[in-house]
């Protein structure tokens, strides 16, 4: 490939998903390690359903859920696939727009993205739409805070050491 | 005319023998549970009808702690994430921040990583393996037995980093300092006792019939839930499936080592226990060749900044923990610190199937279940 010619819209596995699921719109990057898919949150589940099912992807392994708080532009949620049949990993990021954090869960089609939903829902106020259980899971059941939005603060060492002054601790 | 009509036998079979369910609490300090893990059993006389775990208790905030340090100082808490084998820890951050920044390890110490990475799973399935005997019932030998073969380890890491669980020997871009003079020496001695030790181990319960009648046959998995479960790692290999991310997306200088990867048939509680004793072999093959292979050069990339900055980037690495796939997912914005960093722990991911394997089991196997999925609280709960 020369120079002047541009990148290809669908990169590596990102071309297969194109070519088996052409009727879900999605734009495509790499990042360091995988190919990224983009989509809406609208079109998350059609793209997942297909992504598992159709013969040449089988995405059939969830392995991580990541919830990403990106400030001014909303929370984002990013999912790695793998596929044991085929061996091709693939990522798929689903922004959410500022002040609508809603995604629909993907527990019917993983039973594992249980737990990981779970841990995003509490640490970042996402939204699983259609969870089955939609608790609390490392933090306190009662408690209602998000401790990994960029917002919610970090006390300083030196007041838990006591060598500053100020009080350790917040009051939630 | 019948003697029993069914009205009556229905009668009989919903209030005169009928069971009052009991809700039992186990932990979450509890010396079964292996950590600070808790999980509450409703049984009905004595199988198990519901189990709903509650995890959380040894949550220390790693993934904020490490967008709010910078490169450097945040790999100090990943090796206490998974504290058993805290070097495969610092290898997987190591890999995400090499990622994102196009940071290349010289050769010899990709080598230095890989045994000590190694050399920490052996340890930590010796304490599997002692730990596991302590759940079927075989009381302290085993353990015993573990632990005089854990402690040859770590006094090896002591001698190469200092420190013996927690080694924060790693750098992005190599490692630390270069090994002892006398490592080859003293590595071959502890790969002799660890063969030494696995068979002791082997003797003592896969050649006790008890040991194997208790746990034959009980809780199988199929290779179709633990792939829809997400379970990685030997409790997978243990289904039949033969996955192990060495294999399946090398990283690091496993290319060119040989090692097998062993897998069960039926996926139950021993096959899990004889994979990771066989893992365990493998690995210390996997050593040997490293000693015999590993050239000479430096140890850390000479070119790096002393504030490592990194611009827009995301990465997901990953690599074969002791417990199955540890992946660590980051992401730069710029500045010296990440922005977000994410675990994906393999102990989080196969504990969140043990509802699923424990309900119709008797509450006495509900230990022993818990326990072969070789789960580490540090790692669960981050």
């Amino acid at each position: 490939m020369t120079q002047e010619q541009a990148a290809p819209a669908y990169p590596g596995t990102a071309a297969l998903v194109h070519a088996a699921l052409p009727g879900v719109p999605f734009a495509a990057t790499e990042t360091k390690t995988d190919v990224d898919l983009r989509v809406a949150p609208a079109n998350l589940l059609a793209l997942v359903e297909g992504l598992k099912a159709h013969q040449d992807l089988a995405f059939d392994y969830l392995r991580n859920i990541v919830g990403l708080d990106m400030l001014e532009d909303g929370l984002w949620v990013k999912y790695q696939f793998y596929s044991f049949k085929h061996g091709h990993a693939l990522q798929v990021t689903v922004a959410t727009p500022p002040g609508n954090p809603h995604v629909p869960t993907l527990t019917g089609l993983y039973a594992g993205a249980n737990w990981h939903e779970r841990e995003a829902a509490e640490m970042f106020g996402l939204v699983f739409d259609g969870h089955p259980n939609p608790r609390n899971l490392l933090l306190e059941d009662d408690l209602r805070i998000h401790p990994l939005l960029k917002a919610h603060p970090l006390q300083p060492i030196e007041i838990v050491q006591g060598i500053e002054e100020g009080k350790a601790g917040f009051e939630f | 005319m019948t003697i029993w009509p069914e009205a009556q036998a229905e009668h009989l079979d919903t209030e005169g023998f009928s069971t009052v369910d009991m809700t039992i609490n186990v932990g979450p300090q509890h010396p079964a549970t292996h950590g600070v893990f808790r999980m509450v059993l409703t049984v009905d006389g004595e199988l198990v009808t519901s189990c709903v775990p509650y995890i959380g208790y040894l949550h220390r905030g790693l993934e904020k702690l490490s967008e709010a340090n910078d490169y450097r100082q945040a790999m100090g808490f990943w090796d206490r994430t998974d504290y058993l084998a805290g070097l495969l820890c610092e290898q997987a951050y190591c890999m995400a921040v090499e990622k994102l920044a196009n940071i290349e390890v010289p050769e010899r110490a990709e080598y230095i990583r890989v045994m000590l990475a190694e050399l920490s799973r052996i340890s930590s399935h010796f304490m599997f393996l002692g730990a596991f005997g302590a759940d079927v019932g075989s009381f302290g030998t085993s353990f015993v037995y573990a632990f005089r073969e854990r402690e040859r380890i770590y006094d090896l890491f002591e001698e190469v980093s200092g420190d013996r669980m927690f080694p924060t020997y790693l750098r992005p871009g190599g490692v630390a300092m270069d090994l002892p003079e006398n490592f080859e020496k003293r590595c071959r001695e502890v790969v002799g006792n660890i063969y030494q030790g696995l068979e002791d181990l082997d003797g003592l319960l896969t050649g006790n019939e008890i040991f194997v009648e208790r746990c034959r046959r009980l809780a199988p998995m199929t290779t179709e839930r633990a792939i829809n479960w997400g379970v990685t790692g030997p409790v997978l290999r243990s289904t039949g499936l033969a996955w192990d991310v060495r294999k399946a997306e090398p990283y690091s200088i496993y290319p060119q080592v040989k090692f097998d990867i062993p897998t069960g048939v039926e996926g139950d509680i021993f096959d899990r226990f004889f994979v990771r004793l066989s893992e365990a072999y493998q690995s210390a093959k996997i050593i040997e060749q490293c000693l015999d292979q590993i050239p000479d050069g430096p140890v850390l990339n000479p070119g790096l900044p002393k504030n490592l900055r990194i611009d827009n980037a995301e990465a997901y690495a990953r690599i074969e923990g002791s417990k199955g796939e540890y992946g660590v997912y980051a992401m730069a914005r710029g500045g010296n610190k990440a922005y977000r960093m994410k675990l994906r722990s393999p102990s989080f991911c196969n504990l969140s199937a043990l509802s699923e394997m424990i309900v119709g089991h008797y509450v006495a196997d509900a230990v022993l279940i818990l326990g072969s999925l070789d789960i580490v609280l540090g790692e669960v709960d981050k």
